[in-house]
């Protein structure tokens, strides 16, 4: 019987097992991947997409329970060839990562910024919290957001 | 015959079918839905534990039934004599709902500080309570502190049963039970919850202190209730240091000192992220930290 996604505008009809993981019907069936499946605890962030604006690690949700319900990936946070507040400020800044955790990173830091517009330094942190980086740039993600903020 | 949504539909008795997944839309049909899968079915929330079975090389169940979708798993109701949480409420939306109730501050801080913001958005109070395996739940130390009630609903009714009693017996409920709330009696009380993971946030609590304090007007413990997590397989209470610090006034360093004498009791469960001396070793440490906070609080 399968199950319906919408990715990023786009639909998806699957017939996977529902208790397949998001992340990998992303990238399986609809080749986008951005997010990757590194951890698979949730713990990573380099999964994360938008499902109904918030940040969701797509490792920990069943495809089939997203059904009906709008996703975004890193691939769909701006227009094809451009950059959102968010990635402009973090190249601005020189806070580029890996390809391995900085999707996810973006994903959750386009959150704050269009749910925290007043959001501080340590709230910042806070909201990165479920993204690990292993090449120690955070400060210079942080730097780079409160830029983006201070930009709006 | 089960109403609602069905995503995939397999006969119970077809072995090696993939899994389905039975979006309920009320108890009622989730109760049924249960009874008929049988200890072939199982409840799914924030799923948070369950899509990791694959990692722990547990096997999937042939179907699981979504409770997320029922309004009355959903919701937290703050009456004058006690709170009810639905079992399905997330980590963030008891949080949230908690704020303000100074009475409530450990579980509070239980729920807020869990993992990380995304998976609190996602884990589920009764996935946390029901997970026998996971020594780590944030939330069930903060509760057995606050004398709360679980109650568990089949198609022949509901019954409520006490924390401690629910999670001796939560690897084995029956085919077609559920836990459907959490009950917790309001009282005035000093609470806190203190944790220590392995990194500032983000990661599972080598140990936990959750405690319960009331206080006379000249600070002295009238009653106490504290709990101890992830130090052992399952959570339980610290009867021993409750009592000892009965009559005495609340004083952090004093609590950690009186601890310290009394963690003989704990045999720390080796894993690969801490070992079981270690747990334990930082009991006192996380008592003194619990009562800085009810103090506080």
């Amino acid at each position: 019987m399968g199950f319906s996604l919408t990715v990023n505008g786009d639909r998806l009809s699957s017939a996977a097992d529902p208790a397949t993981p998001l992340v990998d019907i992303l990238r399986e069936e609809m080749h986008l991947t951005g997010a990757k499946p590194v951890c698979r605890e949730g713990f990573c962030g380099a999964c994360m997409v938008l499902v109904d604006g918030e940040p969701t690690p797509s490792c920990l949700l069943p495809a089939a329970l997203a059904d009906g319900r709008e996703i975004h990936t890193v691939e769909g946070l701006a227009p094809l060839g451009m950059l959102n507040r968010i990635q402009a400020a973090l190249e601005a800044s020189d806070a580029v990562q890996c390809g391995m955790c900085f999707p996810g990173m973006v994903v959750s830091l386009t959150h704050l910024l269009t749910t925290r517009p007043d959001a501080t330094r340590d709230d910042i942190r806070a909201a990165l919290t479920g993204n690990i980086c292993r090449c120690t740039g955070y400060e210079r993600i942080v730097e780079a957001t409160l830029l983006a903020l201070a930009t709006a | 015959m089960i109403s609602g949504s069905p995503i995939q539909n397999i006969p119970v008795s077809a072995r090696d079918a993939p899994a389905s997944i039975y979006v309920a839309p009320s108890l009622a049909a989730a109760l049924d839905a249960l009874n008929e899968y049988g200890p072939a079915g199982a409840p799914l929330a924030g799923g948070t534990w369950i899509m990791r079975s694959p990692i722990r090389h547990e096997p999937l169940r042939s179907h699981y039934v979504a409770i997320g979708r029922i309004a009355e798993l959903t919701a937290v109701r703050i009456g004058s004599d006690a709170i009810e949480i639905g079992a399905a409420v997330t980590h963030a939306a008891l949080a949230a709902a908690l704020a303000g109730l100074p009475e409530f501050a450990g579980l509070a801080a239980a729920a807020g500080g869990s993992a990380n913001s995304a998976i609190r958005a996602m884990a589920t109070i009764g996935g946390n309570l029901a997970a026998s395996e996971f020594a780590a739940a944030d939330c069930v130390p903060a509760l057995l502190c606050l004398d709360a009630d679980v109650e568990i609903s089949g198609r022949d009714g509901r019954d409520r049963i006490g924390l401690a009693d629910f999670l001796a017996v939560r690897s084995a409920l029956a085919p077609g039970r559920l836990v459907t709330r959490i009950i917790v009696p309001r009282a005035e009380r000093k609470t806190a919850h203190a944790r220590l993971p392995l990194r500032r946030s983000g990661d599972y609590p080598v140990a936990i202190v959750s405690l319960s304090l009331s206080v006379d007007a000249a600070n002295r413990v009238q009653a106490a209730r504290i709990a101890v997590g992830s130090v052992e397989p399952s959570a339980r209470r610290w009867p021993r240091l409750e009592a000892a610090l009965l009559g005495r006034p609340l004083d952090a360093a004093a609590a950690a000192r009186t601890a310290a004498e009394l963690t003989d009791e704990f045999v720390g469960r080796d894993s690969v992220d801490a070992p079981g001396w270690y747990r334990v070793s930082v009991l006192p440490g996380l008592v003194r930290r619990a009562a800085i906070a009810a103090l506080g609080s």
